[in-house]
């Protein structure tokens, strides 16, 4: 990756070794030609200094997470960081642990993968992610805020982050975020006026990480909310990547 | 970041909202957001007249054209419902500005922006050579943007702008389309989703004479919508008219 080539005016993120937590790769039949395949996903990523990203396919989320899976490991590279389709099948499992995971994406949505949180369904699974401590990707648009709370009461240890709260989800979120120590949400839609500063004045910088909803987004509107927010250098430090890589460094213990 | 050129923005608020919290949305602190980014003037809208009291957020808006007039153009928001009250608050509040500012929010109004008790505003605003910052949404049956082309075409005096180009991809491509076809429709960039390449797509469609920054200020993050525009694959002479000379034109002001 080449400093020179960071968009000029949002030269500053150069120095916040960036790491971008909501990231998709792969074609896409929904989203047409916003969707990039690794290479042109990377020469994105270039234009916006973001070193790193934590990253899942199209083709698990939209057609079969099993091949969605096998595109994605194809993908890899030390800078695109898997999250992984898991289901709540025994053998799917037995594969998923013979990746070593880091983190996995699930899609509980009755037009993804349609299958429940809870425990008569998703027990072993996340039981599973508990015990290693792998970072479980959620889209808030996959699971309803209630359904969000059982789940957490019932892996309290879970590290579960969310991604693409919507800027209308304070009064929902704030609430679990303060009974639950190991939930964290992505800044990629969280784009009120002053909500990032705001939530950081309040909260602290530990629980909210850097995502752009690439390739979708440009990442431009997610850093310029960070990098405009009035809060300290290391607070946006631990936004930028700090935060997600200490996630994905437990995982990996 | 800032804006290297000093921003007119045309999609601003007053005010707090019933369905989330409202952040540093004061005056004060709006001024302070808009001097680091760079945003001179902010044209904004009583929140509390798009959700349900048009005469008391208009005196709001009012209020803040008295206390801070270098940094605020007001419009007038009007509610057509109850017929009549619409042409009123136009009158009481005509000295906001020449030509007058006028915001439709058809959406949180749940009135249909073609229907009949909007005629009475349409007249007007073709008549003044208003102009009229219209939310707009995907498809939307009140607020779609597909639904201002007959209107722009009809009201032809009138010069529309289309408030967030319709937000998602989709309803930016129904923007683009109602754009094309009428002169006197204006494309609002503001919006909370941040599509990739939209804004290059927008100057290559319809020209960036046509465009025109927005932030939603204080409901939206101004810096999000910036960052956007600064980045964008585009000229820096494109980049200026969005960020300031293509409302500065539209509302005829000279910037000095």
């Amino acid at each position: 990756m080449s400093g020179s080539a960071i968009e000029p005016a949002l030269s500053e993120v150069s120095a916040w070794d960036l790491f971008d937590a909501n990231v998709r790769v792969g074609r896409s039949g929904v989203h047409g030609e916003l969707a990039l395949e690794a290479p042109d996903l990377l020469a994105e990523m270039d234009r916006f200094g973001i070193r790193q990203a934590l990253v899942s396919h199209f083709a698990a989320e939209e057609y079969d997470p099993e091949e969605g899976d096998r595109a994605l490991a194809s993908d890899l590279s030390d800078r695109l960081v898997p999250a992984w389709a898991a289901l709540p099948d025994a053998a799917f499992l037995q594969q998923l642990a013979l990746r070593s995971p880091r983190a996995v994406r699930l899609s509980f949505g009755v037009k993804k993968h349609n299958f429940s949180w809870a425990a008569w369904c998703s027990g072993e699974l996340c039981d599973y992610l508990q015990q290693h401590s792998i970072l479980t990707v959620i889209g808030c648009e996959d699971l309803e805020w209630n359904s969000l709370a059982h789940l957490l009461e019932d892996f309290p240890r879970l590290p579960v982050l969310l991604l693409e709260t919507g800027y209308r989800s304070d009064r929902y979120l704030f609430p679990l975020l303060q009974r639950h120590a190991h939930l964290y949400f992505d800044t990629s839609t969280y784009v009120a006026h002053r909500q990032l500063e705001s939530f950081v004045e309040r909260f602290g910088p530990e629980r909210s990480v850097f995502g752009s909803r690439l390739p979708l987004y440009t990442p431009a509107a997610a850093l310029a909310v960070l990098a405009t927010a009035r809060i300290s250098d290391e607070a946006k430090l631990a936004i930028a990547g700090g935060t997600l890589r200490r996630l994905l460094g437990r995982a990996a213990a | 970041m800032k804006s290297p050129v000093p921003v007119f923005d045309c999609h601003g608020h007053l005010g707090v909202h019933p369905d989330f919290p409202a952040y540093k949305q004061d005056l004060e602190a709006i001024i302070q957001v808009m001097d680091l980014l760079n945003i001179e003037v902010l044209a904004i809208t009583s929140t509390r007249a798009c959700y349900n009291d048009c005469p008391r957020g208009n005196a709001e808006v009012a209020e803040a054209l008295r206390a801070y007039p270098q940094r605020f153009r007001g419009y007038v928001t009007v509610n057509p419902n109850p017929p009549g009250e619409a042409l009123r608050e136009l009158e009481r509040w005509s000295y906001f500005h020449r030509p007058p500012l006028i915001k439709l929010h058809p959406d949180l109004h749940k009135y249909p922006v073609s229907g009949g008790h909007y005629r009475p505003v349409w007249d007007f605003a073709h008549q003044m050579r208003a102009v009229v910052l219209v939310h707009t949404w995907e498809s939307d049956p009140n607020c779609g943007p597909l639904l201002l082309g007959p209107i722009a075409r009809e009201f032809s005096q009138a010069k529309i702008i289309l408030g967030h180009s319709g937000v998602t991809w989709r309803g930016h491509a129904q923007a683009l389309e109602v754009a094309a076809e009428t002169p006197n429709t204006f494309l609002d960039i503001t919006g909370s989703q941040s599509h990739r390449i939209i804004i290059e797509r927008m100057v290559a469609q319809v020209g960036a004479q046509r465009i025109l920054f927005g932030s939603d200020m204080p409901f939206l993050e101004a810096a999000m919508v910036l960052g956007r525009v600064l980045s964008a694959r585009i000229s820096d002479g494109d980049r200026e008219k969005i960020l300031r000379k293509n409302f500065l034109s539209l509302i005829e002001e000279d910037g000095c």
